[in-house]
């Protein structure tokens, strides 16, 4: 379990990054917190003849929030969103969801960025990322460009970027402020702070009548890359979200979902707990919506 | 019987001595011992379950930078004897690199020496193999049968051992009894899994001609081993054991690695290391635990009163021997557990297939017989509508029955088992965690209780070496410790023996307090090495303080005698007319009038004319080597055996909670009562307690190495082998109760099993409590969330 050998390099600016990107050509990697690279370099299940560290580029860091979206910088780290008061108060999906991404150790490490561009299907901030429709910023020496999410994450550890790309920074719209709103994340992994078996998320926001205006929702482990649920979106909109509604609506993803069987679960279990773990994140996040509205 | 000895040391709250070395970081491991021009080992291994080597091509890899030596099987094989198997099987011969057949995927098959690890495996992904892939075999019920291709060609089939014991009366015991049931249980392949990989460095002496070792090593005969593979006299073997091991439980053995750098340091007159990284250690490592496959019978009446027991152990010890199929011959020691079940008939079969060797993990194969025992006694409850706790106690052996010997010959020297399973109960709270769990079902969750019992054997004398090979003749397994008393009156004991973390100086030091009156924080103990030591056997089979406490206080009780010699003949009195204390030979009735052992000391190393007459030897010094109790006898021809003398025993019980959409087991409330007669060291009984405890909810719900139909390792990585974390092993709450062995020095007996031995069986019967009111059951380990949620799935 040690890497094969590499070069590195730790610039301070981005455009050394994609400059350093542009010139290794196809063997480059960007490392930020390594949590999932590393031990893949270790098992030389990779092997990057130029490892580029964006552990310095300081444009590369931090949250901020402008009239229309929050943008979290690439290499911000997750612990860091995950006390970010602008995250909890503007993203809150992701806030609920950095408490189940790895431990606390790995989290002071591993950054929102490194999560979306390293495309593991079981990552929250992918699941999230997903569900809320979440724009990407990226870099190369060519220029700039922006995807959403959907377009971003094509297969299972295989995204859209180019090998010469750097991703800069994910851009979330903002939760609506005129509602009440919360977000839940369920999730079924053999321990805590395991690889998902099955994850899911549900945003809610409701009026002082208590309907649902808002509804993001994802759902992760049960199809090759996460997926964000519209016809539950529209079958749940401007309803009371009722146990019953719920319950018919979170089944609407059954046609969608096409798992697969590994050591910790069959797909049969996957296909079965999906549409249930969905509505009982619905339901708690309509729960702790209602006790805020009493 | 109550323990209410008077005690200075022992039993005393006090700070163990190893404790300091290891949170300073001061310990020291394999990894931090560094010799002068060592090379490091990386290893080629097998990607096929079974196939011929055809050809082996190293030339690309030997021109890599750093690269010394490239070493093949053949090789090795031509000069070592192959390494050691428990059962008669002289077809199965065990080499550490394959010669010219894999038999498992992972099998080391190429070793790589270079200046650097690192050096080693980029030359090690170099080296090619051309194979001929070959039949093979995953099922052990598959392999057993006479179309199954054989793992061990040279042996004929994959039946390593096959025997049916029958103890008293099993077939009239079956017919008179008004009820049976029948019913199967699966542990799944697991292990210990410690912090540390296996690692052991050796150096080849060529002025003193020794080949020494360092090692993270937990074996008994391993220098033995070490000699014969290598064909080199045993006294230039030299084991180091002040080598701290980072964990073990059984699985640091690493014979293979040792005669491979051991034959490597020889050829190259070089220090060789060889550290397992995680996937060298879990897959081709000594690191697969038992693989069980259990049908059980039981015979009982209406009150639920076991007569009689059937057990069908097949055994999977996948493709390497080793000492594997012992660990069928343990649970006979103990085959009817808390019970007082008339007759027994058990079945052991050991079947090899296409996987990794199996190795010793903690307890030795008692755990999963455990797991088929109390799964048995719950059936029977549940089977006549009795709570779990009426059939044990109808079924328990009574306090005033010991000495007790149960059917397969043991005798059980100590016991009250009706007062720990009280403890349990009322620890627990049972009334509340039953009203607890009756309202939480009411409110549709999916609860239940678990209550398991567990004995645990300790001390043993191997006995199991010549059940289940009549070529070994073992009948004793000593133990010993060395004290001096230097010329300034400090005590150092030695020891031959390495330490995993069981606190042996600590258990040393305050055994050898007690007998001398002195502070155990004074006195030194050494961890010798393997030309230096007495006998020893290693700290296997809960053992040390039974063996390694009798022969510390069997050499202190030599010297206490010694010093009230020379301290009553410098009083100038008799022997009757001083008492010893608090370290000072005291003269009785004269004012006090007393010599300190610092200066008997002085007089024993320089003062020959102060010696009374009769001590011609100088100095102050004793060694005691402890034979086991009740040891010293070969096993009958129907396998009638003592095997252990000491015999601890724990009672658990768990509150669980199922979800019923995901299948995730909640432990919300566990406690333990036991009972190891005198304690020791009260931390670091509590630390073996909870500790197993924790390694068992580990077996019971999360861990398996398993392997698809292709026979390739799917949980190689901590990704799929999954460990319970501080997130999963709950606050667990420890009732002691003292039963003393009458046959140990101060009615100790062994305790670093009993947590293992008893969790998986209250966890699994926590599940099936919880799954009865559905009318489906789980008898198989682990019980994933995933195969509790389709069950309950299925059952709706």
């Amino acid at each position: 379990m040690k890497a094969a050998t590499f070069e590195y390099v730790r610039p301070t600016h981005i455009d050394e990054v994609v400059s350093e990107l542009a010139r290794a050509g196809t063997d480059a990697r960007i490392i930020a917190g390594g949590q999932s690279l590393v031990p893949m370099m270790a098992m030389r299940l990779v092997r990057p003849e130029l490892l580029v560290d964006i552990n310095h580029v300081s444009e590369l860091t931090g949250i901020g929030k402008n009239n229309d979206s929050v943008c979290v910088r690439a290499a911000t780290r997750q612990a860091d969103a995950g006390r970010s008061e602008i995250i909890a108060r503007v993203v809150p999906m992701l806030a609920a969801a950095v408490p189940f991404i790895g431990h606390n150790q790995t989290r002071n490490r591993g950054t929102i960025g490194g999560s979306l561009a390293h495309g593991d299907p079981t990552a929250e901030v992918l699941l999230v990322a997903m569900a809320l429709g979440v724009t990407l910023d990226l870099r190369s020496e060519k220029g700039e460009r922006s995807v959403n999410i959907k377009d971003f994450a094509v297969a299972p550890m295989e995204t859209v970027m180019e090998e010469d790309e750097c991703l800069v920074a994910a851009r979330f719209q903002p939760a609506p402020t005129d509602l009440r709103v919360t977000a839940v994340v369920e999730e079924v992994a053999p321990r805590a702070g395991d690889y998902a078996i099955l994850s899911v998320s549900a945003e809610i926001g409701l009026d002082l009548g208590g309907f649902c205006r808002h509804l993001r929702l994802g759902v992760s482990g049960a199809t090759p890359v996460p997926f964000r649920p519209h016809m539950v979106e529209i079958a749940l909109a401007d309803s009371l979200l009722a146990d019953d509604e719920v319950d018919d609506a979170v089944h609407l993803i059954d046609p969608v979902l096409d798992p697969e069987s590994d050591v910790q679960a069959s797909a049969a279990y996957r296909r079965r707990v999906a549409p249930g773990l969905l509505g009982r994140a619905i339901r708690t996040a309509r729960d702790r919506a209602v006790v805020s509205l009493v | 019987m109550t323990d209410t000895t008077p005690r200075i040391y022992v039993s005393t709250k006090r700070r163990p001595k190893e404790d300091g070395r290891f949170v300073s970081g001061a310990g020291r491991f394999v990894a931090d011992i560094a010799r002068p021009g060592m090379l490091h080992v990386a290893l080629v291994t097998s990607p096929y379950p079974a196939a011929q080597i055809i050809n082996v091509d190293t030339s690309v890899a030997a021109a890599c930078p750093g690269v010394v030596t490239i070493l093949a099987g053949p090789e090795l094989a031509n000069a070592t004897a192959p390494l050691a198997n428990a059962v008669d099987t002289p077809g199965v011969k065990i080499f550490p690199l394959a010669q010219s057949t894999v038999r498992y995927v992972g099998e080391w098959v190429v070793a790589v020496a270079a200046e650097t690890r690192a050096m080693a495996e980029d030359a090690a992904e170099l080296v090619e193999i051309d194979y001929d892939p070959m039949p093979f075999v995953v099922d052990p019920t598959e392999a057993l049968g006479p179309s199954s291709p054989p793992v061990h060609s040279d042996h004929g089939n994959n039946i390593l051992y096959d025997r049916v014991f029958t103890w008293g009366p099993v077939t009239d015991d079956f017919t008179i009894s008004p009820h049976q049931l029948s019913f199967h249980v699966r542990w799944g392949r697991s292990a210990t899994v410690p912090i540390e990989t296996f690692g052991v460095i050796a150096e080849w002496g060529a002025g003193n001609q020794i080949l020494d070792v360092w090692a993270s090593i937990q074996m008994p005969s391993y220098p033995e081993q070490i000699a014969s593979s290598l064909k080199i006299p045993l006294n230039r073997v030299r084991v180091h054991y002040d080598v701290d091991v980072g964990g073990s439980y059984g699985v640091k053995r690493g014979i293979k690695h040792t005669i491979l750098v051991g034959y490597l340091a020889r050829k190259l007159s070089r220090p060789i290391r060889l550290i397992e990284d995680r996937l060298e250690n879990m897959t081709g490592g000594d690191m697969h635990g038992p693989d069980r496959r259990f049908d059980v019978s039981v015979a009982f009446d209406a009150q639920g009163v076991i007569r009689s027991l059937k057990l069908r152990a097949l055994e999977d010890v996948g493709a390497q021997t080793g000492r594997a199929p012992f660990q069928l011959g343990k649970p006979v020691s103990a085959i009817v557990g808390a019970y007082r079940i008339n007759s027994v008939e058990y079945h052991a079969t050991a079947v090899s297939t296409n996987k990794t060797g199996q190795t010793a993990v903690r307890g030795f194969g008692m755990s999963p017989t455990n797991v088929a025992l109390e799964m048995a006694v719950d059936k029977v409850a549940r089977y006549l509508s009795l709570s779990r706790l009426t059939v044990r106690r109808r079924n328990f052996i009574r306090a005033y029955e010991f000495p007790y010997r149960i059917p397969s010959g043991s005798e059980y020297d100590s016991g009250n088992y009706h007062t720990v399973l009280a403890k349990a109960r009322d620890l627990s709270n049972l009334d509340k965690l039953l009203a607890r769990r009756d309202a939480a079902r009411a409110l549709g969750y999916v609860a239940g209780i678990g209550l398991a019992t567990c004995l645990e054997p300790g001390g043993g004398n191997s006995a199991f070496e010549p059940l289940l090979n009549p070529k070994n003749e073992t009948t004793t397994w000593p133990e010993s410790c060395a004290i001096k008393v230097d010329r300034t009156g400090r005590v150092t004991a030695t020891i031959a023996t390495s330490s995993s973390g069981q606190g042996h100086q600590t258990l040393v030091a305050t055994i050898i307090g007690e007998e001398l009156e002195i502070d155990p924080d004074q006195i030194q103990v050494l961890h010798s090495d393997t030309l230096s030591a007495l006998p020893g056997n290693t700290p296997v089979a809960s053992r040390m303080a039974i063996m390694l406490g009798g022969a510390a206080a069997g050499a202190a009780r030599k010297i206490r005698e010694r010093v009230i010699q020379i301290g009553a003949h410098n009083l100038g009195c008799g022997l009757d007319d001083v008492i010893y204390c608090n370290g000072r030979v005291v003269r009785v009735g004269y004012g006090g009038q007393f010599i300190t052992l610092d200066h008997i000391a002085l007089i024993a190393h320089r003062e020959f004319h102060n010696l009374p007459p009769g001590l011609s030897e100088p100095g102050l010094q004793a060694i005691h080597v402890e034979q086991v109790p009740q040891g010293g006898t070969l096993p009958k021809s129907d396998g009638r055996v003592q095997m252990y003398p000491c015999y601890s025993f724990a009672a658990h019980m768990v509150y669980a909670e199922i979800d019923r959409l995901t299948g995730k087991v909640s432990l919300e409330d566990y406690s333990i009562a036991h009972d190891c007669g005198t304690v020791i060291n009260p931390d670091i009984v509590r630390g073996m307690v909870i500790g197993g405890a924790a390694h068992g909810i580990g077996a019971a719900l999360y861990e398996e190495f398993v392997y698809n139909s292709a026979g390739q390792l799917l949980s190689g990585t901590f990704v799929d082998y999954v460990m319970p974390s501080a997130h999963e092993v709950p606050y667990i709450r420890v009732a002691e109760h003292c039963t003393p062995s009458p046959l140990t020095s101060h009615g100790q007996k062994g305790v670093g099993e009993g947590g293992y031995l008893g969790a998986p069986a209250a966890v699994m019967s926590a599940v099936n409590d919880a799954l009865n009111p559905f009318g489906v059951e789980c008898l198989e380990l682990p019980l994933r969330a995933s195969k509790l949620a389709d069950l309950l799935a299925e059952a709706e």
